[in-house]
């Protein structure tokens, strides 16, 4: 069986997930390896939370927040924007490829935007291949 | 873990849901969590046998909490909270997996959807069991209403709620009342007089006292909540007090539109053939009274050209509902004016949907006019007449009924240009925290069941700020916002939601960078404890300061740490 990658999705819920919403009402298909968590804002992501999914076993992380100037709080996605690299940064250093963990910006009227990335997310972390990080987990364990 | 009863209530949403997802697996599998008491599957559990059923439940089963996987919690949460309100449980005890927005409308899959179903539920019941009752609190709930935009819709909202006894603003960017309608001669389809409306409303409007209406000003801020909102508001005339800051409980939206730039469609030749003009231009002439080309003629021929800038693929994919009207109505006034012009109409299909609109549409018919119609996507095209021509321009145009290639003698040509949003809509969503379509029209909380009300509590939206709309639409929707806004004024309190982030003073280092990182500086410091504290009326819940404290001190309520990991967990199965 080939590689069905797992997507944990953090969804701001004004923007965001309204997005998503709007691809289940317009009937636009995208591939089923996300799951969505809501979030109130794109800054409530906790980089805990991306690091947490990873160690669960997700193979790649989405962040989506509402278009910069547009944000429901005003300017929270500019704080998950200034957040992300560093998260990125760290990760890399453990072997995470940017690709699996992703920030986008994603507003109310863009289901279709929504169902392109998680679609295209998808392809990337396919070819990518699962996650080490579970495994690196394991031998960390083992070794100790 | 605190709740260890759960009921886990999986909806089919008639066929929504249950075409695609195998509830009964879902249920299956969720029976087998240990702190799940009950599972059931159910056609619709929003109805009221379903929502009985769940009441139910919590008594017989003496459940704790309640996980519903059915549609979107933007759509039913409030729903299910009430359930458990009625019910006797606090309402926060409820979660919701998203299962048809997120899963059956855009999978085809059924055993994948099946499997996320179950990873969804999954989460809501990990996420559920360490749900905490949560106690919401009253404000009061200032009787003003700040109304954006002087309009047909701003002035009938304000008439509306003046009318009841509540003070209103009405704040109008230009130097008048009355907003596109001043603009507009007559209505259809029954020909009366905008003028007469307008006027009747202007009047209104300025009689009344409860109304204070600000002409050349803007609203330049808008800060605070439902029923505590202070608007910063740039005068066009300064008050003596010099005061600029006002105080209101709700926001009227009613900014209007703005039309299409004919000039933008070259080949129509607008700005280049003078006698091509819009139906604005038109209305300005009908409005002085004298309908003449530009050499101050006596139009033989006019033309009229429907959806300029509308139902296109390059301009406005959308309809703009009033021009196919607004046309008819031309054809109406043309005639009574030059009885002897020879009218056609050229139209891609003639949108009548209106009360008493097919009705004018078969009289329209009655007077002679010619209606041609072109495809979609075979533009006619207007060139100027030879001079041995008996007119100033011809257009041909590839007749659709017909399947001929016509030419057709005009002297003046009306593009019936579109409806489109305000160059300074973002702006206004932005100062009122709304969101925009992709066409920059408002969004609705819910485009039917909610249509006037917004996702920000106290905002409401009115007219053609919200998309393309005739003036009893626009009456009509002004007259709900009020509606709305009445209903909560007369309640005197409003009850701010309970999810709000609280600092854990046991915690909190005193380092302040929360301080500057809230939004809505809603987090202070007290200088003596030298703590960090935040004020729950004020808080929006973001919970950026949650994932931003470095001692883990602050905890953002119905969105904590635990519950979030807890999802996390879930998801991942």
């Amino acid at each position: 069986m080939s590689f069905e990658p797992k997507i944990v999705g953090f969804l701001c819920n004004w923007c965001s997930y309204a997005g998503a919403d709007l691809a289940g009402t317009s009937r636009i298909q995208y591939r089923p390896n996300i799951r969505i968590i809501r979030v109130m804002c794109s800054a409530r992501v906790d980089p805990t939370f991306v690091v947490k999914a990873l160690t669960q076993g997700a193979d790649g992380v989405l962040v989506c927040g509402c278009h910069p100037g547009d944000c429901h709080y005003s300017e929270g996605n500019h704080k998950a924007m200034r957040r992300f690299p560093l998260l990125q940064k760290l990760l890399a250093d453990l072997g995470v490829e940017d690709e699996r963990v992703r920030l986008e910006w994603v507003s109310a009227s863009e289901g279709q935007r929504f169902a392109d990335i998680v679609n295209d997310m998808t392809e990337r972390i396919k070819m990518l291949g699962p996650s080490r990080i579970p495994g690196l987990l394991q031998a960390d364990r083992i070794e100790r | 873990m605190p709740n260890s009863r759960i009921g886990v209530y999986i909806c089919n949403c008639g066929t929504n849901i249950a075409k695609l997802v195998d509830c009964e697996a879902v249920a299956r599998f969720a029976s087998e969590h240990p702190t799940v008491a009950i599972t059931k599957t159910y056609k619709y559990m929003c109805s009221n046998p379903g929502q009985e059923m769940i009441a139910q439940d919590i008594h017989e089963q003496a459940l704790d909490s309640v996980v519903v996987s059915a549609c979107s919690p933007r759509m039913h949460e409030r729903t299910f909270r009430r359930v458990l309100q009625t019910a006797g449980l606090n309402p926060y005890m409820c979660d919701m997996a998203n299962i048809r927005e997120h899963c059956s409308w855009v999978h085809k899959d059924a055993a994948a959807a099946t499997e996320k179903a179950k990873a969804l539920t999954k989460a809501a019941i990990l996420r559920v069991e360490r749900h905490e009752a949560l106690d919401r609190f009253s404000v009061d709930m200032c009787p003003s209403t700040l109304v954006i935009g002087g309009g047909i819709a701003g002035m009938t909202a304000a008439l509306e709620l003046a009318e009841a006894g509540y003070p209103v603003h009405l704040v109008e960017k230009k130097d008048h009342l009355g907003g596109n309608l001043t603009r507009t001669d007559l209505t259809a389809p029954y020909l009366d007089s905008a003028r007469d409306l307008i006027t009747e409303r202007i009047t209104r409007v300025q009689e009344n006292r409860n109304i204070e209406v600000l002409l050349n000003s803007q609203v330049k801020t808008l800060e605070g909540f439902i029923g505590n909102f202070t608007a910063g508001i740039e005068r066009g005339s300064p008050q003596a007090d010099g005061k600029n800051q006002i105080q209101v409980g709700n926001v009227v939206v009613s900014t209007g539109y703005k039309e299409f730039d004919a000039a933008r469609i070259s080949h129509y030749g607008y700005g280049k053939l003078p006698n091509v003009i819009t139906s604005f231009d038109f209305e300005k002439m009908l409005r002085a009274g004298r309908i003449q080309t530009k050499e101050g003629r006596i139009p033989q021929y006019v033309a009229i050209l429907h959806c300029v800038g509308s139902r296109s693929q390059e301009f406005h994919g959308y309809c703009s509902r009033v021009c196919c009207m607004t046309a008819l109505k031309y054809v109406h006034e043309i005639k009574s004016a030059i009885p002897k012009c020879y009218v056609s109409d050229l139209y891609i299909d003639m949108h009548a949907f209106g009360k008493g609109h097919e009705d004018f549409y078969r009289k329209t018919s009655e007077v002679k006019t010619v209606f041609l119609m072109y495809g979609k996507n075979e533009h006619p095209v207007i060139r100027k007449a030879d001079p041995k021509d008996d007119c100033e321009m011809i257009i041909e145009v590839n007749e659709k009924l017909s399947g001929e290639r016509i030419e057709i003698p005009a002297d003046m040509v009306i593009l019936m240009v579109g409806m489109e949003s305000r160059e300074d809509a973002a702006q206004v969503a932005r100062l009122v925290n709304i969101s925009q379509d992709k066409d920059g029209w408002f969004i609705e909380s819910h485009p039917k069941l909610d249509p006037v009300a917004t996702t920000t509590d106290g905002i409401y939206i009115a007219g053609t700020c919200v998309a393309p709309k005739d003036i009893p639409d626009t009456v009509a929707q002004a007259r709900a916002a009020a509606a709305r806004i009445l209903g909560k004024i007369s309640r005197g309190k409003i009850e701010v939601d309970a999810v709000f982030a609280e600092v854990d003073e046991t915690r909190c280092s005193g380092c302040r960078m929360c301080n500057e990182l809230c939004p809505y500086s809603a987090i202070e410091f007290d200088e003596e404890k030298r703590r960090s504290r935040i004020i729950s009326a004020v808080c929006k819940a973001c919970g950026c300061c949650v994932a931003s404290c470095p001692s883990g001190a602050i905890k953002g309520r119905h969105f904590t740490d635990q519950q979030i990991f807890a999802q996390i967990e879930g998801v991942l199965l």
